[in-house]
């Protein structure tokens, strides 16, 4: 993951005399490569910093304001004090709202929004499990509907269904198989742009890993 | 990326730049405190920083002229400055000031048990009203694991904060339920009418409540129910007692779900041994159908109606026959019709209107008499709210209670007919207002009049709330209160007016990591309590408002979800002061239904090993009062204390299967609840008397739950007792 993010930060830096706003690709771009260093919650809140100011500065776009909601999500899941994670999703929450309005008809901002709504779920299975696996699994179904072949959201239903199996007493390694298929077919999707979302191979990896 | 390459690229970016310019400073939050994390930058370009540990800031940009420096950090107010770049050192330091925002700010807990909120600071929810053993699947029940409550099983209704059980209202999505509880024989417990899984959230406010609620002397249960569900399903549960057949069904910004059910409780009976002869086992028939349908972006309509059909026979000695047994025979027909819409209206006003309809009817035959008893009752009511700004907050409404109460009584040679009617209406309005998050008020009042009693009424409330950290606070509450008397009596005469008290709550409450302490002290001060001149029952005159009362006591509770892995455990203690002259008492006296010490400890264990979730609830009552008429002292005669162990286990069999199991007072404990006596003297001068007994000792149940959808992954772990 670090290398193939490297990799893409440089050429990106490389492309950025060809793209129509070169500051904007230049920025994003940029901030996309830090997230291979993100460790903690403080690296993940100045990672977000960035693509807020980006995204102040490029209303029309939606990735800036993906990726801020994106970190804010992913700091409520290192943090360890369970008090502060509701506040981070909080943040995360007024981006996918304003995401989901913006463009409401990408897939990437469905799984995006069942990503966030498994952080709501996260903080307090016990008493948001009912509700949150309801509603992110909506949003996931939206986001394949939008597009079957999304592997981001493929994978997401993937880890929901293997969860859910562990706790009823299934046999998680009966989706396999699907996992298997699943990291088989990864690079056949193709993002639109190298700056659009792009993550989740090596957690289909992992999960790969996890049926040997 | 590595810091040099990062390094480099700044560099190759700064070429062009003839001038750079550092902007440096410290942002802290209003007293000083750094903040770290917070985003410092040039608005509209790609130049930005965070601070460090310390707050400092350091920006370093290559633009020059007129630029506006933008500070943000979640949860205060962003912070704007214009600056004027010439390439050298500008220092900015930034005190933001918290963000207002009502879900962090301080909230009236003066009374209140609040539930289904998201936020963390919850004391109650409703999966734990669903998974607490011992409450069974009842509303109510599981109510009485809470402070401020006595248990009464010979009731089973609330008691609360040393009230009787009328002066406790429940509602659903804002409208009154007129008769919340089914039917039973005198002195046999009863359970509510509702499911608890029709509900997303409750407020169970024990006093102190806001001007919106008014014709409750000692609380009221707020119940809302569930909004839009997420797929069609089907649910199909099967109890030892009965079983229920649910169906939801979607369709674009709507919904709506069928319920039949029918209990039987004669296998069940027939195989665990009763205390008393049951003639007729208990049997009911439900029918009800719920509909939601979203109106606008913002606005949402909800309409529940139901039907509902039980009897039963139940042999009782007859005390004035010597002790001969004679049936007492009941059959109960409710519906129920509520229906609520809430929307914005514009921008700022909002507005939640709601009517609920009851018809009641018991037919009671019982030895050579038979009562015919019908209550039909309305309420309506609107509320509306306008936000002057996010710290003052304005709420008007009005409401219409009516009931229609008629009673028949056949005796073998005489008849009554009796029956009155009566409106309430009602105004209110009240202003909540925040200095800040730490502080807040609410002030308010309310004005009733009743045209059968022709009287009118004001009720000033008042309350609030102080923050004293970020995790314990103070709130205080004081209000007036009144409630028309109660149907008995108005029955017969209207020279009554409505009975007062006055509440005086103070209640510290503190959470922290999954833990919250709570402590309330109150006094409640009852005035116009209806009396009895002892004259004949059916005339006007033998009726006053002369009674009065106190109660005063301390409610504790305890929660802990952190301490034991996978556990979680609340402890809740009440002790009640109180004393009441009214109804029938010669002189003031501690009445019946009053427990001065009252405990109940509350355990759930996740097993995930085993899929299991195990509940375990303990509750102890100190012994009541009761009144036998052979003794000189009016009530004083102590009853047994209450003491009940209860289990449930529920297992996730399947992702869609659970298996429930659960029963009460495993110990044995032996539970009675006095004596209950002849209405004449025997030849002897004396009233015999019995034990009052429970149904049985104890009550066990299996049942099995079964969800189906498309996808086959849902199931009813939130359905769970």
């Amino acid at each position: 993951m670090k290398k193939i993010i490297l990799s893409l930060a440089v050429v990106l830096v490389s492309l950025v005399s060809m793209a129509q706003k070169p500051e904007y690709y230049q920025a994003i771009g940029e901030t996309f490569g830090q997230y291979a260093t993100c460790k903690s919650v403080a690296d993940f809140q100045a990672l977000g910093n960035k693509f807020q100011m980006i995204a102040a500065a490029e209303k029309s776009e939606w990735l800036p304001l993906y990726y801020h909601a994106q970190c804010y999500i992913l700091m409520s899941f290192i943090e360890q004090d369970a008090t502060k994670k509701d506040g981070y999703l909080d943040v995360a929450e007024k981006s996918v709202t304003s995401l989901l309005e913006m463009v409401p008809s990408e897939s990437e901002v469905s799984v995006l929004n069942a990503f966030y709504l498994v952080g709501r779920l996260v903080v307090n299975p016990m008493e948001r499990g009912q509700e949150y696996s309801g509603l992110s699994g909506q949003a996931l179904g939206k986001a394949l509907a939008l597009d079957a072949t999304n592997p981001r959201a493929q994978l997401l239903q993937l880890q929901m269904e293997m969860g859910s199996a562990q706790f009823t007493g299934q046999d998680p390694k009966s989706f396999c198989p699907k996992a298997k298929e699943l990291l088989a077919n990864w690079d056949n999707f193709k993002p639109k742009s190298p700056i659009h979302p792009n993550w989740g191979k090596d957690q289909a990896e992992g999960v790969v890993k996890g049926c040997q | 990326m590595k810091r040099t390459e990062i390094s480099i690229i700044t560099i190759l970016f700064c070429l062009n730049a003839f001038t750079q310019t550092v902007i440096t400073g410290r942002i802290t939050e209003e007293k000083g405190e750094p903040l770290p994390g917070a985003n410092a930058y040039l608005q509209g370009t790609y130049d930005g920083t965070s601070t460090g540990e310390n707050g400092i800031f350091n920006l370093k940009t290559a633009k020059s002229g007129s630029q506006v420096l933008k500070v943000e950090f979640m949860g205060y107010e962003p912070f704007i400055q214009n600056l004027d770049l010439k390439g050298d050192t500008i220092h900015v330091n930034v005190k933001l000031k918290e963000a207002f925002n009502q879900l962090n700010a301080v909230t009236i807990t003066a009374g209140t048990f609040e539930a289904g909120d998201k936020k963390q600071a919850v004391t109650i929810t409703p999966i734990d009203m669903l998974t607490t053993a011992g409450a069974v699947g009842d509303v109510f029940g599981a109510l009485q694991s809470l402070p401020g409550t006595t248990i009464n099983g010979e009731s089973g209704r609330l008691f609360v904060k040393g009230g009787d059980s009328e002066e406790s209202q429940t509602y659903i999505d804002g409208s009154l339920v007129s008769v919340p509880y089914n039917s039973s024989a005198p002195n046999q417990a009863t359970r509510g009418r509702f499911s608890p899984w029709m509900f997303k959230g409750t407020i169970f406010s024990t006093g102190g409540y806001s001007a919106e609620y008014g014709q409750a002397l000692s609380s009221v249960l707020l119940l809302s129910t569930n909004d839009m569900p997420a797929e069609d399903q089907l649910d199909l549960s099967f109890l030892t007692v009965g079983l229920e057949v649910a169906g939801t069904k979607l369709w674009k910004n709507g919904a709506v779900t069928g319920t039949l059910s029918y209990n039987n409780l004669a296998p069940y009976m027939s195989l665990v041994p009763q205390n008393y002869d049951w003639g007729k086992y208990p049997e009911s028939a439900t029918g009800a159908v719920s509909i939601r349908q979203k109106t606008s972006k913002t606005g949402m309509f909800k309409f529940y109606s139901s039907f509902d059909n039980g009897s039963f026979m139940l042999s009782q000695e007859n005390l004035d026959a010597a002790g001969k047994p004679v049936d007492y025979k009941l059959k109960n027909g409710n519906q129920f019709m509520n229906a609520s819409w809430n929307d914005k209206l514009g921008e700022k006003w909002s507005v939640i209107t709601a009517a609920s309809f009851t018809n009641n009817t018991d037919d009671i035959q019982f030895d050579q008499t038979t009562v015919a008893k019908q209550i039909q009752g309305t309420h309506l009511k609107s509320v509306f709210s306008y936000p002057f700004s996010e710290k003052f907050i304005l709420k008007m409404g009005g409401e219409l209670f009516s009931k229609k109460f008629s009673q028949n009584v056949q005796f073998p040679n005489e008849k009554h007919d009796n029956s009155f009617t009566n409106h309430t209406f009602s105004g209110f309005t009240e202003a909540q207002i925040y200095a800040s998050t730490k502080f807040v008020t609410r002030i308010g009042g309310r004005v009733e009049y009743s045209d059968y009693l022709n009287s009118f009424t004001v009720s000033p409330r008042l309350s609030a709330a102080y923050k004293i950290t970020d995790k314990s606070q103070f709130s205080a509450a004081y209000g007036w209160f009144y409630q028309n008397p109660v149907d008995d009596y108005l029955l017969y005469t209207d020279l009554l007016k409505p009975e007062r008290v006055d509440h005086y709550t103070f209640s510290f409450q503190s959470s922290a990591n999954s833990r919250t302490i709570r402590a309330e002290l109150y006094y409640k001060d009852y005035k116009d309590l209806v009396k009895l001149t002892g004259g004949e029952f059916y005339l006007p005159t033998s009726y006053n408002n002369s009674g009065s009362g106190y109660a005063k006591g301390l409610d504790l509770f305890w929660r802990d979800k952190k301490s034991i892995k996978n556990g979680d455990y609340w402890v809740s203690y009440s002790y009640v002061d109180t004393k009441r002259d009214y109804r029938n008492f010669p002189e003031e006296a501690i009445p019946t239904f009053a427990s001065r010490h009252n405990l109940s400890v509350v355990y759930k264990h996740w097993f995930g090993k085993l899929r299991s979730l195990a509940g375990a609830n303990f509750r102890y009552s100190s012994p009541r009062v009761f009144n036998d008429p052979n003794s000189p002292i009016f009530n004083g005669e102590k009853m047994l204390a209450y003491r009940s162990l209860d289990l449930s286990w529920s297992f996730l069999y399947r992702q869609h299967i659970i298996i429930y199991g659960a029963v009460t007072n495993v110990l044995d404990f032996k539970n009675e609840f006095g004596q209950r006596y002849s209405n004449n003297p025997n030849t002897n001068g004396q009233y015999p008397g019995a034990a009052i007994q429970p149904g049985s000792n104890q009550f066990y149940v299996i049942g099995c739950f079964i969800t189906l959808t498309r996808k086959g992954n849902a199931n009813q772990l939130d359905k769970i007792e």
